[in-house]
């Protein structure tokens, strides 16, 4: 116990001497910001469950098997995040932590070292989901009107039910790890997560909600509500879980014990079968692990040859950041996971405006396909923004520990920036236009809505590109195992903020002057000089926010690196005062 | 070739480096020595352009670093204590993206690269991924990419940390030709043998001031030692040992 203490301890001072490595400020701003994020998502959860419990409840008939259904497949849900979000932890922390080297080299058994560092997997991977999940049974507790021994109950289950999971995702880690190496494993999972994503938005898409609004489906509905009754297996843990808080619900105590005591037998009973398995297999695994991951495609003898992949039409820092940027993005696995995940995302949107209920004859207007088509532009502007924040924003950061050759070189820190943003800047501005496009044919939208979206798209994707960079730039983390995953950080949420307002403030100057024209043509009448200087004024000030959007981002990205120390911020021991 | 005028470097009250000034002629070999944490590091870091300094300046072959930095830094060829590079490009690759930074012929990239490559036993790799390589490959790598667009200056940060004996020997070797062609070398080392092999003159840092500095001769002189190597004269002035 004491040595399981001690390996746990460094995770602890770090978490408690977290803050005084950072710039207080900043780490005020970034809880500050999270904290209302958190709880706006946590308040809307529960005022979306407590209105569809409501509804339900208050449904003769059907409502009570409905909700009840809803809490099984909520509880499923999150066995299954907990188990995936296990298995993504566990990989990192079991085989691919920088600190295991030493950790191994410790007078410490296998098994302890496991336990230890399966602890942490544990919290890290569940104490999202647990604090997601309570507006879910509040909501029920409330709707229901439970008493306290419900709240007793989801207090009791929810430990059980999370070591379970983790359990489960440390098992199916272990014994991926001595099968694969530990570079493979994570190309594994990252092809296993874009392939849940990809299975779960195509399982929604063809549910096609949509049809719901047509109330000569309901017959369908009410014969599918009558499946709803079909037990789930008695061996799962989520039954478990599930039927204690149905006894918590309705007040039966020894009934919520029994499957409680269920629940907590069979989570020791994983532990100790885990912790078992873990003596036997893991540091094999972990052996295997320690081998650099083999090239997934060897390089072909053509490419040893100077002449490819040369770009000879650039000038040379240009070229030496193009290829390099190109090839490490293609040889990085991770990445790939990320464009099907883009991919995904586009055929999805793509879909969505293929199916929207033009056809039918209320609704063909040439006024609402082309209203709907000037909120595509927003909407295309924000897809594009998520895309950027996944591979524009962490540009800057993936340049790694390796930034001292950019800050060493004879190329200014303004070329590299700018560098960096043109070669964003053309993948993303073709995406969008595709989208833009792709989009409006489908929405069978007029001449001038086509010309002035792509117009638009034209001139906020530089600056959705440019703001990307730049914040990468000002708030870069060079240190980071995962710079993609920077998105969830201070600078991210910044940048999504500043892009959210930088869309808006453009569709929003571009609404009135539109909104004019259109009515104009609806009258068949010309616009008035007062219509005409808005136009201008507006389309003009939409310019300047571009243009703005595009400069002041790369200087301050630039300002700011030129102020960051490289390296050691301070001497060992020292703080900043 | 380097001057360094009243080079001051403060991390919040502390001075990591105190009003270091200090010039090196063209074709010398300068040993940095110091205890841990005397400052060498953020010194060469400064000199290389990666940091900027808090006062002072740094001036390569007439050019302020401060004033046309890409000048200046197109002059030299750094090389850091720790080779953290790009780890997805291969040795080649790399070399290649080296060139282009500081303006190399693209005619002569590939051969002199496969040459140099050579020359530090990593041809053989040329074509692997720098994730495969070892420590000491690396820095080997980072040397080899340091000489490619043959740099007046080459500013060394502990240069034998990970090579082998073999390795080292080298580097020893390959240091006194490029001083003989007229390169001028700037490096910090904790390998005390290496320093008094090496160096034509040293300077030993402590405390971010630089307490003495001259041939060996001269370090023992000041020491006040008759004999004895570089480690006692060492000891001697950054830790106050007594003189025999």
């Amino acid at each position: 116990m004491r040595e399981l203490l001690a390996l746990l301890k460094p995770r602890f001072w770090s978490f408690r001497n977290r803050g005084d490595s950072e710039n207080e400020r900043g780490r005020l701003l970034r809880l500050f910001v999270f904290a209302i994020l958190g709880l706006a998502f946590w308040g809307g959860t529960f005022l979306i469950f407590y209105r569809v419990l409501s509804y339900f409840h208050g449904s003769e008939g059907f409502g009570d098997v409905v909700a009840h259904k809803l809490l099984s497949m909520a509880l499923i849900t999150f066995f299954s995040l907990l188990i995936f979000s296990g298995i993504l932890t566990s990989l990192s922390k079991l085989y691919l932590s920088k600190d295991l080297q030493m950790v191994h080299s410790m007078p410490v058994s296998r098994e302890k070292i496991f336990l230890a560092r399966w602890i942490e997997c544990t919290i890290d991977s569940s104490w999202m989901v647990f604090v997601y999940s309570l507006p879910v049974f509040l909501s029920y507790g409330i709707v229901y009107k439970a008493g306290v021994s419900y709240y007793a109950v989801v207090g009791a289950g929810l430990l059980p039910f999370g070591l379970m999971a983790s359990s489960v995702s440390a098992l199916i880690v272990m014994m991926a790890a001595i099968l694969l190496p530990a570079g493979r494993i994570r190309s594994a999972f990252f092809f296993l997560s874009f392939l849940l994503f990809l299975v779960l938005a195509t399982a929604f898409r063809l549910m096609r909600p949509e049809r719901f609004a047509n109330p000569e489906s309901f017959s369908t509905v009410m014969l599918y509500l009558e499946s709803l009754e079909s037990p789930s297996s008695p061996l799962l843990p989520t039954t478990w879980f599930y039927d204690a808080l149905r006894a918590g619900l309705s007040g039966s105590g020894r009934a919520a014990f029994f499957q409680l005591a269920l629940s907590w037998s069979g989570a020791m009973t994983m532990i100790f079968v885990t912790t078992w398995i873990a003596g036997a297999v893991y540091f094999a695994g972990f052996s295997k692990a320690q081998t650099v991951a083999g090239r997934l495609f060897r390089l072909s003898g053509s490419t040893r040859k100077p002449g490819l992949f040369s770009l000879n039409f650039l000038s040379g820092p240009a070229r030496a950041y193009t290829v390099k940027e190109i090839k490490t993005f293609f040889r990085d696995k991770t990445q790939w996971s990320q464009i099907f995940l883009v991919v995904a995302l586009i055929v999805i949107y793509l879909y969505n405006f293929a199916v929207l209920p033009f056809g039918e004859s209320h609704m063909r207007t040439g006024y609402l396909q082309n209203l709907v088509s000037f909120l595509n532009m927003g909407l295309a502007a924000f897809v594009l923004s998520a895309v950027s924040a996944r591979f524009v924003f962490p540009a800057v950061s993936l340049e790694g520990e390796a930034f001292w050759i950019v800050k060493s070189s004879p190329v200014s820190i303004r070329t590299f920036l700018w560098v960096k943003f043109f070669i964003y800047l053309l993948p993303l501005l073709l995406l969008s236009e595709v989208l833009i496009v792709a989009t409006n044919i489908l929405l069978h939208v007029s001449p001038f809505m086509m010309i002035l979206s792509v117009l638009t798209m034209l001139f906020m994707v530089p600056g959705i590109v440019s703001m990307g960079i730049g914040l990468g730039a000002i708030y870069p983390n060079f240190k980071s195992e995962t710079p993609t995953q920077s998105v969830t950080s201070l600078g991210g949420l910044i940048y999504m903020t500043l892009c959210i307002g930088f869309i808006a403030a453009v569709v929003v100057l571009e609404a009135g002057p539109v909104h004019s024209v259109f009515i104009s043509r609806l009258h068949r009448s010309g616009l008035t000089s007062i219509q005409w200087l808005r136009l201008v004024g507006s389309l003009g000030l939409a310019s300047v926010f571009c243009a703005a959007a595009v400069l002041v981002p790369i200087r301050l990205g630039e300002k700011r690196i030129l102020q960051k120390e490289l390296g050691r911020q301070n001497p060992p021991g020292r703080k900043p005062r | 070739m380097i001057e360094l005028k009243n080079l001051t470097k403060r991390f919040g009250d502390v001075v990591a480096v105190n009003r270091l000034t200090l010039t090196i002629s063209k074709g010398e070999i300068f040993g940095f020595i110091g205890p841990n944490g005397a400052g060498k590091t953020t010194t060469l870091r400064m000199m290389g352009g990666v940091l900027a300094p808090t006062e002072g300046s740094v001036i390569i072959d007439g050019i302020d670093m401060a004033e046309r930095p890409e000048l200046a830094k197109r002059r030299i060829g750094f090389i850091p204590d720790r080779p953290f590079l790009y780890e997805k490009l291969t040795g080649m690759e790399f070399m290649r993206f080296t060139a282009d930074l500081y303006g190399v012929d693209g005619r002569l990239v590939y051969e002199k690269s496969k040459e140099i490559l050579k020359q530090f036993s990593l041809d053989d790799w040329a074509d692997d991924l720098i994730e495969s390589y070892s420590h000491g490959m690396k820095q080997r790598l980072i040397i080899s990419a340091a000489l490619l667009h043959d740099p007046e200056v080459m500013i060394v940060d502990e240069p034998m940390v990970g090579l082998d004996p073999a390795g080292i020997r080298m580097v020893k070797r390959l240091f006194r030709d490029l001083a003989g062609k007229g390169t001028t070398l700037f490096m910090s080392t904790h390998t005390l043998a290496v320093a008094e092999d090496v160096c034509d003159r040293i300077g030993i840092l402590h405390k971010g001031l630089l307490i003495a500095t001259g041939t060996i001769e001269e370090l023992r002189q000041r020491a006040r030692v008759r004999e004895g190597d570089l480690e006692k004269v060492f000891l001697i002035l950054t830790e106050g040992e007594p003189a025999p």
